[in-house]
């Protein structure tokens, strides 16, 4: 579980970026933030993983009060997969990569050695354990960084808009991975302005200007036009056409009730 | 003609000798002004490879490329005497994540940077720089700036600046929108489309997002596995070809617009291309 209590931050002598921020997010959800380019989504998760340090406010994760001498037991619990799939290579080889993470939690050997089979396995990467990043397209980097999450077996993992500079295919796959640590009980977070992303998640955090705008279950977020209004986000047709019906005075409701099944649907 | 493929191959070749084909009897032809083209293909299809011929940064392996009447020269000794300089001034080549290439003190520096490459006086170029800053829709204060200190889609549009300061008459840009949120997305579009109009110029979008594509292309470019596969208008593309043979997907308005076809047993054809004109032609069957 984490807990995010009256958070504030910004840079230098900048306004903040995240003012009074507050949220809870449940064991074994999947919680998606929202919000524009600009409006503090990243900055959150860089505070949850402590790389960046509030100016007020806490974070709890699982009991734990995120503080400098507690950082490193709650990184224990969170893996981040981030955007660029470029800037979070470390490795100079796909096995390096995946051990990296491993290596740092003081993992055995032996361990890392089974781990990276394992894991390079299911993100379907087995056979290029020797490549080198520039051997491979973006989709398959950020599958090898997701491995090196996974070996990791954080119980929390964030996902920055790590599909956001992928093609539908990288897309889809990375969504496929979210979709079966979910089910395995993992606790995710995933930051996004995708509302096809978004869909998929339990519930729905809308950030603006670094404000909490929304914070309910995700079929709630979708039914309020005003708030999707004020986000600035993109919705697919079948919502815009949803909302459009009542614009328009169109009392149709079984028009209604499968536009709204079809905007459910990935 | 400003730039004529005629079946046009390129091969890769790895250090351990083996070779791979990113394009495959490529013929087509781009006029100088007045087109706005998406080219499109799944990751790996040959679409970059495509692009940097278009400017001679990659030359043919064989067929020929000929670029505002000048035929590229395969041959590496003749190649070598070729002036090639004035054609990457034609066409100008957006890179993917062009944000990363910045790197001057300030933003005035780095769009002077193209222009005074090609031998532009530093007066011109900075009347140039000041022009551009205007044309990607910021104003002249960002001159001063550091590039460093921008946002995602500042930075995109800054070193689109840098391109246009070399007064291309052909733009070509590389997955320009990648990684931008929807509204950065579509500002990023609205400047496109405007360059477009207002100096005639020929647009080039490289892009994975099938509802750019719908919303603004008037011709689409399809690779796959090197070969290009269509060339045709957007509503020849979604209205008769089969998309998913090619791994593409459907833009989201026209998937949807097929669900309330079946729904409604009714034909909305050919399909419309926003929201407004989707609404307009379902509006009395709804009620």
């Amino acid at each position: 579980m984490i807990t995010v209590e009256n958070i504030s931050f910004g840079y230098h002598n900048q306004p903040h970026v995240l003012d009074d921020v507050s949220f809870t997010i449940e064991k074994g959800s999947w919680v998606s933030i929202l919000g524009h380019n600009g409006s503090g989504k990243s900055t959150l998760a860089k505070l949850i993983v402590g790389l960046l340090k509030a100016k007020n406010g806490t974070i709890t994760v699982d009991g734990i009060e995120l503080t400098e001498k507690t950082v490193h037991q709650v990184r224990e619990k969170v893996g981040i997969v981030f955007q660029n799939p470029d800037n979070q290579f470390v490795g100079v080889t796909v096995e390096d990569d995946i051990a990296f993470g491993m290596e740092n939690l003081c993992f055995t050997r032996e361990e890392i050695v089974k781990r990276i089979d394992k894991y390079a396995k299911q993100v379907g990467m087995q056979d290029y354990l020797a490549k080198e990043p520039h051997q491979l397209s973006g989709g398959q980097k950020q599958r090898v960084a997701i491995a090196g999450i996974l070996a990791m077996d954080t119980d929390i993992i964030i996902f920055d808009e790590a599909t956001s500079m992928l093609d539908p295919h990288g897309r889809d796959d990375v969504l496929g991975f979210i979709k079966t640590l979910k089910e395995k009980g993992k606790t995710i977070i995933t930051i996004t302005h995708d509302m096809k992303e978004a869909i998929l998640s339990d519930e729905i955090i809308v950030l603006k200007e670094g404000k909490v705008l929304k914070h309910d279950h995700t079929k709630v977020v979708l039914q309020d036009k005003e708030t999707l209004n004020e986000s600035n986000l993109e919705l697919l047709p079948s919502l815009k056409l949803y909302h459009k019906l009542e614009t328009a005075g169109i009392v149709n409701e079984e028009l209604r009730d499968y536009l709204w099944q079809l905007s459910l649907q990935k | 003609m400003a730039i004529k493929f005629t079946e046009v191959s390129y091969q890769y070749r790895s250090p351990d000798g083996s070779t791979f084909n990113a394009l495959k009897n490529v013929s087509l032809d781009i006029k100088a002004t007045g087109e706005f083209i998406a080219l499109i293909g799944e990751t790996g299809s040959g679409k970059s490879t495509l692009v940097q011929h278009m400017n001679a940064l990659m030359k043919p392996s064989s067929g020929q490329v000929e670029i505002y009447g000048v035929k590229i020269e395969t041959d590496k000794k003749k190649s070598k005497k070729q002036k090639l300089t004035p054609l990457r001034q034609k066409v100008g080549l957006v890179f993917q994540f062009p944000e990363y290439q910045l790197f001057e003190e300030t933003v005035l520096k780095d769009i002077m940077f193209g222009p005074m490459n090609f031998n532009i006086k530093k007066d011109e170029a900075e009347e140039r720089a000041k022009r551009a800053i205007k044309q990607v829709g910021l104003d002249e204060s960002y001159l001063d700036r550091s590039p460093f200190n921008l946002s995602g889609g500042e930075k995109k549009r800054v070193s689109i600046a840098g391109i246009l300061a070399m007064d291309p008459d052909i733009l070509v840009l590389d997955e320009p929108t990648s990684g931008l949120d929807p509204k950065g997305r579509d500002a990023l579009i609205d400047l496109f489309k405007s360059i477009h109009e207002t100096y005639n110029k020929t647009i080039i979008v490289i892009t994975h997002d099938m509802n750019i594509v719908h919303k603004i292309a008037s011709r689409v470019l399809v690779m796959r596995d090197g070969e290009l596969v269509f060339d045709g208008s957007s509503e020849d593309l979604f209205n008769n070809q089969s998309l998913s043979e090619w791994n593409l997907e459907e833009p989201d308005l026209i998937k949807m617009t097929k669900q309330l076809e079946q729904r409604y047993e009714i034909s909305i054809r050919p399909f419309p291309k926003n929201m407004d004109e989707l609404f307009d032609r379902i509006k009395d069957v709804i009620r």
